[in-house]
Order: C-alpha cells, then structure tokens, then sequence
C-alpha cells in the first residue's frame, strides 16, 4: 500500500512519538493523501504499520469528518452554513450552489467528477460568510457569479490538464 | 486490610475500604442506584450519566484544619454544586451522599428521555424484555411522555449481523459501551468500537471476521438492553416463561457453572450461573452455543443389535442379556475406554464393573494425544482449596506452562488475564506465541520438547541463587539434600542449552516466581506433562513454598469436562479410585487395548470415538470380537459395533463432574432424553444386575453417596452438600444479578485438598533428568489444541458450524516464503509410515521450524501423523493447485 516516499515518511512520523498508536491521526492523513479518499487496504495497512486493532483504526476515521471512506471529487468544496455564516445567507448560497451543480440538497460529488461539496460547521470566518473551502483555500464574501468564476477556472484547469 | 473509611448514604452510614465508589458503597448501604455503562467487572468510564447524586463533603476549618460543627455539634457539609457520577466518585471520610434527592430524581428522568430519544420501545417483541435495565429503570425513574418529535426519531437496520453469534439493533442501543469494554479490558479481544459520532455513533466490528472472539455471547448478557442478542435466542421465548436449571459445562475441563434455560422441555439458552471462583459470570462462545447437540436429530434413540452386519432396534433388557453373556466369556480380558465427558458416578461405576464384575483392570479414559499424559500433580500439590486463580495481584506469581489457555480453556484465560492485569506476575512459557503473551510480564520461548528442561532450570536457578523458602523446606520437604546433589551438574546454563531460553530468562522467571508471596503453575497439554516436567513442577512448587495452601499450587489443565474426575475415579489402568495403586498387576492403556496386534476378545467404548482417531484404532476395533459402544450419536466407532446402547446428555439427567480446579460440581436434570436413552450409570448398573451383582443404586445422587464412603478425597462430596443453596448473607454480598439470570445464585461446588493440604507430612523431592532434545533438523509437527476442533458433540451444534475449524496446517510466513508456499496452497506433510494433504495457513507468530496441526480436526490429520508421539519430524511439500483438482 505504502510507497517509498509514503514508507519514509511514516517512518519519520513514527520517531515522533512514544508509542506507535499515537501516531495514528497523522499515519492516517498520509494514508489520504494520495487519493483523498481510504480504502479498506490502507486501514489495513494503517492498522498493520501501528499494531493496533483494524476495527480501533475504523473507528477514529469514523469519528473524525475529515477522513474518508468514499470517493470525492478532485477538489472538495466545504460551505459553512453554522449560524452566524446563516444569517449572512450561507444557507441560501449553498442550497443555490447545490442547484448549480446539479447535486441533491445534502451535497456530494458531480457527474464529472470535479467536485466535491459538503456543508461544514464553523470554519471560523463568520465576518466573511457567506464562504467556504475549497482544498486548502478560502474563498470570502462570496457571490453566484463569483464562485462561478472559481469552479470556472477548476474546470478549465482540469481540461488542459487532461489535454495535455 | 486497607484503610476503612465512614460515609452516610441515604441517611445510612457504612465502612467502607479506601477508594469504593460510590456505586458499590451505596450497594453495601442497600442502596441500588441506577446504572447502565458501569459494571463491577469493568473498569469504570462515567458515560452514561444515569448514576448522578447528589454528594457533600464535611467542611474543614481553613485554619485550625479541623471540621467545622454546627450548633448542634453535628459536622458541617458542604454539597457540591453540581451532581457526581456514583460510578467513577470514590467515597471519601466523612462523605455524604443523598440518592434519591429531587435534583436526582430530575437529572435520572431527563436522562433516560434523553437515552430514549431513538429508543424503537418495541419491548413486547425484544428479547431483553422482561430482563431489560432500561425497561426496569424506565418503571423506575422514566418519565411517560417524551417532549422530543417522534418523527425525529433515528431509524437503522433492525437486524445487523454483529459478528456469526451476534445480531445489533442500534436503535436500541444506549452506547453505554459495555461490549467494547468487555471485549477490551477483559477479553482481550479489541475487536468492537464505536464508530462515527454523536447520534450516528454505533457499534462496529471490522476484524476478519467480524467479531472475532470467543466470548462474544457475553456481550449478550452485560448488555443493559436489546442491542445484542444471540442469533440461537432471537425471538426464541420471552425471559419470564423460562425454567432455570443450574448445570455445569460439559465442553472443556474449567467447569463453569450454568443455568440451562427451558421452556416447554427444549434448551432455549445457556446462560452463565455466577460463580466468583470459578466462571464469575462468564462463558465462552462454546460453552454458550455448543448445547444445541442436545436436541440434534442424530441422536441414538434405541439400543441396537448389529445381526447380519446391519444393526436392528432391541430393548434393553435384549441388548444387555447379550453384552453380558459375551463379557462373561471375556471378563478379566475385557478392556474399557470411558470418555472423560461422563460424569464422576459414570466412572465410578464403570470402574466398579471392570475391577469388581469382570476382574478386570484394563480400563482408560485418555486415547489419542492425550494418551501419555496421567496428571499426579493435582493429587499431590494441586493449587489449594480456595485458589481463586481470578483475582491474584502483585503479591502473586502465575507461570503458564505449555498452555494455550484461550484455546484449550476459555474462561481460565479470561481469569489469568484478569490477575494479570490487577498486577500479577504472569509468566507464559510456550513453544510459540498464545494470547497470554499479550499480557504477560514475561514470555519464555522454549524449543518444544525441552519443557521439563526449562522447569528444572527454574529449579536449578531457585537453587543457585538461594531463592528456597527455607521454612518451608525445612518443614514440610524431604530429600532436599538429595536434590542439590542431584542437580549438581544440571545448572541454569545447561538447561537454556537445552531449552533454548536464554539463562537471565530463566533467572529472572525464576526470581518472580520464588519471591512472590503465591505462585500457582498451570501446565497443559502442549507441555507434554511427562514424568519429568511433573516431578520439576511438584520440585519447583515445594521448595518455593508454593504448595499447600489457597493461590499456591498446580493446575493441570486437562482437556475434558471430566477429565479430573476421571483420575480421581481410577479410569486408569494402574490406580483405583483416590490415587490409590491396584492390587496386583495394573492393566492395559487405552493404546495397548486398542492394539491391532493383539486385540482383546472384547471392548466396552463410552462416550469416545478412538475409530475415528486413527487407523491403528480403527482396525484394532475391527479385530476384536466383540465391540459395545454407548454414546449419543452413532460415531465411527459405533458403526463398527456389534451393540450400541443409546446414552443421555448432560441436560437429560443429573451427576457431577470435577473441574480442572478439583471443583466436584453437580448438575440436575433440565430436560427429557430422547426415547430410550439411559443415563451411563445406569446402563453399567442394569449390566452388572445381569451379570450376578446385586447393586441398587436408584440414581446418581445414589452412587455419590458410595463414593463418599469408598473415595476419602469425596467424603464430603454427597449430593446435600453440592446443591445447598447459597446463603441469604452471601448472595447480598457475594452476588451482582448483572448479566446472569436472577435464578443464578443457586450453590457452589467443592473442592478436595491435595495431599500437599490435608496433611503436614514431609513430601519427597527427587531430580529426574529431563531427555535431552537436540534442536530438530527439517520441521517439527506439533498438535495443539483448538476450541473449536471435531468433537463428537461441538460437531452436531449448527449455530457454531462457521466457526468448527477444518482440518489444516499452519506455518511461519518466513518458512512458508522458504518454501515457496503461499496461503492459498495446500500441503503435503509426511512422516514414515503415514502422510496427509491439508490446506495451509500462513501465520507470523509460528516460530520457524514447526508445523502446526490441531488435534481432533475432521480427518484427524495430527493423529494420523503422530500416533502416540507428542512431536515427530515431518517433511512438508507442497502440492500444486492442478494435482488437487
């Protein structure tokens, strides 16, 4: 499951701490990290590289939303819709974001595979809302037409991507 | 004695030691407050908020350092301001804790709304129902209404495969937890979690398989609702229409105590019968399922007569008038194999016939690998009455010799490693890796075969370092001189050349073992249990000062229900009942009488199945002229038989059997036999009044009241003693009602003393050099013991079918890789004379070198390949794909 790069990494990661399982979190997100998603051999291999239980390994990537066991799209979009974003019209934006991507109103992934969108609780830019993530950065103060600019240029950067 | 402190509870004020909680103080006060996540076998977590009081702590001047008094003299309390857990609050001096007041009673009400938020209440189809905390508490202190939507309700499958034995309704679940824990803290299987969070949280298992562990019934009975439930019960009957029939365990040798739960003359369930000794309120998955063979529709209904190769129906009087007449021409040359299934008055009588009727002394319990091992250790060092091998801590030393306890005896695991973890030295010492090494301080990795080796090394290593407890040399051991003299040549150093345990192991093990203040040394079948190893075991017991009283002594784990009693009761060829020799010449084992060479005119086979075993068995039986076998169902054995007598399970009479302990515990009559089964005793009976005897015993309660007066170690053992009912006083301290049936609590067994106990005699000590074992080149086939095997009867209960293990072969993944074997293969393992093709399993804990085939597999591959040895070397091929199919 691990590649060499992976396989050094985990190793350094393992030298930070006293005991295997307390690495897990970050064993966890290297894991990830290649395809954004974990399938049952990197829990297994997470599970073997740690010593600890496959079923202990399942149960913190369930408790904690940031791991997952299903496919995303290439770029997840994460909408605050917590109250104070709300009250600025997150809730409204996202349903209407929904729409636009033809996704049901709990979110999840297009037809082509781009996107994933998920409303999230607080990401702590309330005076900004409404906003959201996408990957690692923030989009404030947002706008239909300007989202629409963003997933503009995803798009277009996918498409050269695989013209190229 | 710990330090005792005063608390008032309720008004009531009681002593309680240091560091009681809350929960168990109130108890003590006769105080239940409610609980759902806490549970006095498991550590305690708080989670499930139920047991809030209300808890006030006298108040110190800041000054003087002294209590504050009010006018009236009374000290002044000063309450928290807000409500304690119970479960996870130990009492302090002075503490006062009120738990029925009204800001309780609130906090209990909106908890048990909140817990019932999702509750599916769908009590009147639950099987809980009627057994159910909630449903209690709810009576208790639930509100009626709910201020929550039921359309919010949480809805999630019904029916959710857990594990192969175990069903989840998660709408029922409370998450209080108690699965997880139990599977964590006392099994040792981490194998449950809670998943995801909030109010998707939920019970999960993601071992392959799923809910991979062999107590996982348990998690049924602690489960303070309708979560789990067993996949036999399931709508099987309601709780308050079953009978309950205490009874005793009859698939392995710990004898847990049980209560058989009836209705309508079937066994619904197997519950655990609570006893702190023993089971505590404990059963393994084997014990728990494994009854279904009772009601198999294989059983043997009717004696049978075989006339012209085909066997016909025949009443008993038919069928016993022929055995007699064939054992009369056969008598002293008649040879007996019991099954150490069959209950102490069982053996008894069968021993009474053979040596009394027919003169003859060729009778045995132990066929096939258990054939070398006549265990004398229990008899004369035996762990004292009282041992509660359970609850030993740090003043205690437990070494674990040659045993697979998970495998071989279920809840005696579960038992080490509870004492392991309150502190005690658990010292594993195997041929490979076992569970116990999870846990244990220390894991000795001998080379198999060199066992007594590594057990005369403790010995030397006790001795080089002056480790004896001189009193009790001086007092109570004989030839102590001898022995040093003796041992002179061999020391530490040799016996790791020999062992292949380093010598600072040995020093160190030995060390633990001399210094702690109890040692107890529980030995089993993999450590071969020769003359040697015993005679170093016994050494090691006596010189340490580990004999003869509670927690210090040896348990042999034997392999059958009965095994112990099967000793006791002389189904051996040179012992009489009581570890007394025979008179005259001892008569012949189970392998000389199953012999094809010289096969005996005739054979009496109970409860065992030696055809199945081997070919050697199998063509001995042919040979002799005349075969009666009595079982349950017709076996292998049984086919070759010219008369079948059909017998009774355990439910279907009553008797007792004597645990590996030296419990002699009775069981009663829970359920009808089929047609014309007879219980073992009787039948013997019934065949002695034919042949001239006159003997009346009318039941089994009849024949232990023979035995009390013939047998001095069951003097005491009569049937008034083995079923008195607990006393009042001991069952309000003593008794918890959490997960066993309320009907639980019915008697306690006894144990007999040891030689080492009822005595102060002097008893001897002698060095018997252990074989050297040079290390073996090529592979080395070892048998050991599976739980879930081929046995007669595990094989006819389907609801653990899935979990009877097949015949096969496991490997080190670094021999396998060697050899160019990967799981999906299959091999051939050949010794001189006899070869088998069994698929392999590849495995990283197996040390290089050994090849591992269970015992009592379907085909008996071990036996096949070992015969009567304990260890062979063995070639392993493997076998293409192509050349199987």
């Amino acid at each position: 499951m691990w590649s060499d790069v992976e396989q050094k990494e985990l190793e350094e990661i393992l030298k930070k701490y006293p005991t295997k399982r307390s690495a897990l979190l970050p064993a966890l997100y290297l894991a990830q990290r290649e395809k954004n998603w974990l399938d049952d051999d990197d829990i297994l291999a997470v599970a073997e590289a740690l010593e600890v239980p496959v079923t202990d390994v399942q149960a913190v990537i369930g408790f904690y939303t940031l791991f997952r066991r299903e496919p995303t799209g290439k770029h997840m979009i994460h909408v605050c819709t917590d109250l104070p974003c709300a009250l600025r019209g997150a809730e409204d934006f996202y349903a209407r974001l929904t729409r636009r991507l033809g996704l049901p109103s709990e979110g999840g992934t297009t037809a082509d595979g781009l996107f994933t969108l998920e409303a999230v609780p607080c990401l702590a830019a309330c005076d900004k809302a409404p906003m959201c993530q996408i990957d690692l950065q923030y989009y404030e103060n947002l706008t239909d037409e300007m989202i629409d600019t963003v997933l503009a240029q995803f798009r277009a950067e996918a498409q050269q991507e695989s013209g190229a | 004695m710990s330090e005792l402190v005063n608390v008032t509870i309720d008004g009531v004020e009681v002593q309680v030691p240091k560091g009681t909680l809350i929960v168990e103080a109130a108890k003590r006060a006769g105080t239940e407050i409610p609980v759902f996540c806490y549970h006095s076998k498991l550590d305690p977590v708080g989670m499930c908020r139920m047991c809030l009081v209300t808890v006030g702590t006298p108040v110190r001047n800041r000054e003087t350092g002294e209590f504050e008094v009010d006018d009236n003299g009374k000290q002044v309390i000063r309450f928290f301001p807000k409500p304690m857990t119970a479960c996870t609050t130990p009492v302090s001096p002075g503490m006062v804790v009120i738990t029925q007041s009204e800001e309780s009673i609130a906090d209990r009400r909106g908890i048990l709304e909140f817990l019932l938020t999702s509750h599916p209440l769908d009590c009147p189809v639950c099987d809980k129902g009627g057994e159910c905390s909630l449903q209690d508490l709810t009576y208790a202190y639930g509100p009626g209404v709910s201020q929550f939507y039921l359309e919010d309700k949480h809805h999630s499958p019904k029916k959710e495969p857990l594990g192969d034995l175990i069903y989840l309704d998660s709408e029922r679940c409370i998450l209080c937890a108690r699965c997880v824990r139990f599977e964590d803290e006392i099994a040792g299987d981490p194998v449950l979690a809670i998943d995801n969070r909030g109010r998707n949280s939920k019970i999960v298992s993601y071992s392959n398989p799923k809910f991979d562990s062999k107590y996982s019934g348990n998690t049924t009975d602690i489960c303070p609702v309708g979560a789990l439930t067993t996949r036999d019960f399931r709508f099987g009957a309601r709780a308050w229409e079953l009978e309950s029939t205490p009874s005793v365990c009859n698939l392995c040798g710990v004898g847990c105590n049980t209560v058989l739960n009836t209705r309508f003359d079937e066994i619904k369930r197997v519950m655990p019968r609570q006893n702190e000794a023993l089971n505590e309120i404990w059963l393994c998955d084997k014990g728990r399922f494994g009854h279904h063979f009772n009601g198999s529709q294989n059983r043997l209904t009717t004696p049978l007569i075989k006339k012209n190769g085909q066997f016909e129906a025949a009443s008993w009087d038919e069928a016993l008038a022929l055995v007699a007449r064939k054992l009369e021409l056969s008598k002293e040359k008649t040879g007996g194999v019991a099954g150490a299934h069959l209950s102490n008055e069982d053996l008894y009588i069968f021993q009474k016939l053979f040596r009394t009727v027919l003169g003859s002394n060729n009778i045995d319990h132990r066929i096939g690998l258990n054939a070398n091992w006549d265990d004398q250790l229990a008899f004369e060092v035996g762990a004292g009455v009282g041992t509660d091998i359970g609850r030993l801590k740090s003043e205690s030393a437990i070494l674990v010799l040659g045993a697979d306890l998970d495998e071989e005896a279920p809840v005696l695991y579960l038992r080490v490693r509870g004492s392991a973890r309150r502190g005690a030295h658990l010292i594993n010492a195997g041929g490979r890796w076992t569970k116990l090494d999870n846990i244990a301080e220390k894991s000795l990795r001998y080379r198999y075969g060199a066992e007594s080796a590594l057990a005369w090394g403790l010995v030397a290593a006790v001795l080089d370092e002056g480790l004896e407890n001189k009193d009790f040399v001086a007092a109570r051991v004989d030839g102590f001189e001898g022995l040093i003299d003796a041992m002179k040549s061999f020391t530490p150093t040799r016996a790791a050349e020999q062992s292949g345990v380093s010598e600072d192991d040995i020093r160190a093990a030995a060390r633990t073992f001399a210094k702690a203040e109890n040692g107890v040394v529980l030995y089993g079948l993999e450590s071969g249990g020769n003359e040697s190893l015993q005679a170093a075991i016994k050494t090691l017991l006596l010189i340490t000062g580990h004999a003869g009283s509670a927690n210090n002594g040896a348990i042999a784990v034997l392999p059958h229900a009965n095994s112990r009693g099967a000793a006791d009761m002389g189904i051996v060829p040179n012992r009489l009942p009581g570890y007394r020799p025979v008179e005259g010449e001892a008569g012949l084992s189970a392998h000389e009488m199953l012999s094809p060479d010289a096969p005996l005119p005739a054979l009496y086979i109970v409860a065992a199945d030696p055809a199945a075993q081997s070919a050697r068995y199998k063509a001995a039986i042919e040979a002799t002229e005349f075969v009666v076998v009595q079982d349950l169902f017709m076996t292998e054995t049984a086919q070759l038989a010219d008369v079948v007598l059909p017998a009774r399970g355990t439910a279907e009479r009553d008797g007792s059997f004597t645990s590996v302990e030296r419990w002699v515990q009775a069981f009663d009559n829970a359920v009808s036999a089929p047609a014309l089964a007879w219980a073992d005793w009787l039948a013997f009976t019934a065949l002695a009044g034919k042949m001239g005897a006159s003997w009346s015993y009318a039941s089994a309660d009849g024949v232990m009241a023979e035995i009390t007066q013939t047998v001095p170690l069951y003097a005491e053992m009569n049937f008034d003693n083995l079923t008195r009912p607990i006393s009042l006083e001991r069952k309000m301290s003593h008794y918890i009602y959490s997960g066993t049936s309320f009907t639980a609590d019915t008697r306690e067994g006894l144990q007999w003393r040891s030689v080492a106990e009822a005595s102060e005699a002097k008893m001897p000590v002698a060095f018997i050099a252990p074989a050297d074992v040079p290390p073996a080149e090529g592979m080395t086939l070892v048998a050991p013991r599976v739980l879930y095997d081929g046995g007669t009867l595990i094989a006819q209960a389907e609801v653990v079918s899935a979990h009877i293990q097949p015949a096969h072969a496991v490997i080190s993944r670094k021999d396998a890789a060697q050899l160019g074997i990967t799981a999906d293969d299959s091999v051939t393992l050949t010794v001189p004379g006899a070869s088998v093709t069994v698929p392999v399993r590849l495995n990283g804990l197996v040390p290089q070198g050994i090849v591992l085939v269970p015992r009592n597999l379907s085909g008996f591959p071990a036996e096949k390949l070992l015969g009567s040895k304990r260890l062979t070397a063995v070639k392993i091929t493997k076998v293409p794909v192509a050349e199987l199919a």
